[in-house]
């Protein structure tokens, strides 16, 4: 092979490379540094986006299941309106980059911890209109899988931590229930993610969160259940109680 | 593309935008619309990628969320509503992908390799970006062209580029580099 693997003597492209996604490791955190320090570069690399972007013409357009928009519906009214990333999250990703400790059951013990007045960003309305205090429940008798939910009421904030593995079966999704003491299952919503789960959840099911009330997390047709009640196997749940 | 089609795209892309800009405004009405137009394009998007359906699903829902949050930092003068709706979607799936590439890895590492970065979502598009690439990847040889591609299609990085085609890491950051350097070249004309 004649390739040589010296640096070009061109500028190399480093814009283009990290616009397509190909950088990693410390490739990548260098470019970042360099994208939010350097404006140039900033604009080389937003004009390298642009142009790859138009290459999603060629991707084949695909139906999602009919049910998927009701799920949406059901977490946007659940969704900060401002992108702000809770305090509690950001102080719980510090405190693992402290430690380097995760998936374990003191890593999820701990977000109860972490627990604290609220910060500046909590919706005022949240504020004025609640004054009850935060809530744990424990999910899982298993010793594979533990998960945490804590859930401040103050700021309408529902926080999941995973210990272990959660089962995750590709054809299915796993779905979030609230349960009030003698009422019905109501959807938090698919979990996207196996170990954790952020959420605000709107006043309507907020109120649902009392003392006592269980949440359980089942498996449910891809997407979650199309009937809006569970059908599945529980996976984990617990009932929430006083932190 | 005929003048019709030229037309009607940019009919649908002023719809998308003003969509997005209700939706910036918390009204869910425009969410749903703007999610009745784009669904599919971005459920095919996130397939590609993921190529699981029921984890393509939950990115979805997830990317519509995001939209809900964003919206207002979408900027009409830069980009198309439908780039930006793929790129947020094509960022959110390369998440995933690296997550499960290094199932070792902790979610916070998979974030590190994984771009994440607050400028992730500039862009800066014109008219004749979609034309003009096409033509200059044309004019790349085979093996630059194929490998750019599987980046972009499959998410793919350098070291997963290397082990693909079985060759060192810095001969395929050799290629491809070239490659790049004269589609700059080309673009840049």
């Amino acid at each position: 092979m004649t390739d040589d693997p010296a640096e070009p003597p061109e500028q190399a492209p480093v814009a283009a490379e990290h616009a397509l996604g190909l950088l990693s490791g410390n490739d990548l955190r260098k470019a970042q540094a360099l994208a939010e320090s350097n404006p140039s570069y900033r604009e080389e690399l937003a004009r390298w986006r642009g142009r790859f972007a138009t290459l999603h013409q060629d991707v084949a357009s695909a139906t999602p299941p009919a049910n998927l928009w009701s799920h949406i519906e059901a977490r946007i009214g659940t969704e900060p309106a401002n992108d702000n990333l809770p305090a509690l999250w950001r102080k719980l990703r510090l405190w693992k980059a402290a430690t380097g400790a995760f998936g374990t059951i003191a890593a999820a013990l701990a977000l109860i911890l972490l627990w604290e007045p609220r910060p500046s960003s909590a919706p005022p309305v949240a504020r004025a209109t609640s004054s009850a205090s935060p809530m744990v429940a424990m999910l899982g008798d298993k010793q594979s899988m533990k998960v945490v939910a804590s859930w401040d009421p103050a700021a309408r904030q529902l926080v999941l931590a995973v210990a272990g593995n959660m089962p995750f079966d590709p054809n299915h999704s796993n779905e979030l229930w609230v349960i009030p003491p003698g009422g019905k299952p109501r959807s938090l919503g698919t979990m996207p993610d196996r170990k954790r789960m952020h959420m605000q959840l709107a006043n309507a099911l907020a109120t649902l969160l009392e003392r006592g009330a269980t949440i359980a997390i089942s498996v449910e047709p891809r997407g979650g259940s199309p009937s809006g009640a569970p059908t599945g196997a529980v996976i984990a749940s617990g009932a929430l109680n006083p932190a | 593309m005929d003048e019709a089609s030229i037309l009607q795209r940019g009919v649908e892309s002023a719809n998308l935008s003003r969509l997005l800009a209700s939706v910036a405004s918390q009204d869910a009405a425009s969410l749903k619309s703007l999610y009745e137009r784009t669904s599919a394009k971005l459920y095919g998007i996130a397939l590609r990628l993921i190529g699981d359906e029921a984890e393509a699903q939950d990115l979805l829902q997830e990317v519509y969320v995001t939209v809900w949050r964003k919206a207002s930092s979408f900027d009409a003068k830069r980009a198309s509503a439908i780039t930006w709706l793929a790129t947020i979607t094509r960022n959110r799936a390369i998440d995933r992908l690296r997550a499960r590439r290094d199932p070792g890895e902790n979610l916070d590492a998979a974030r590190d390799i994984a771009d994440d970065a607050p400028t992730s979502l500039d862009l800066l598009e014109r008219e004749d970006d979609a034309v003009r690439l096409r033509l200059c990847l044309d004019e790349l040889e085979d093996r630059a062209r194929r490998m750019i591609r599987a980046a972009f299609f499959d998410g793919a990085t350098y070291p997963e580029l290397a082990e693909r085609e079985n060759v060192p890491l810095p001969t395929m950051k050799s290629w491809v580099r070239r490659g790049l350097i004269r589609l700059r070249g080309c673009l840049e004309q």
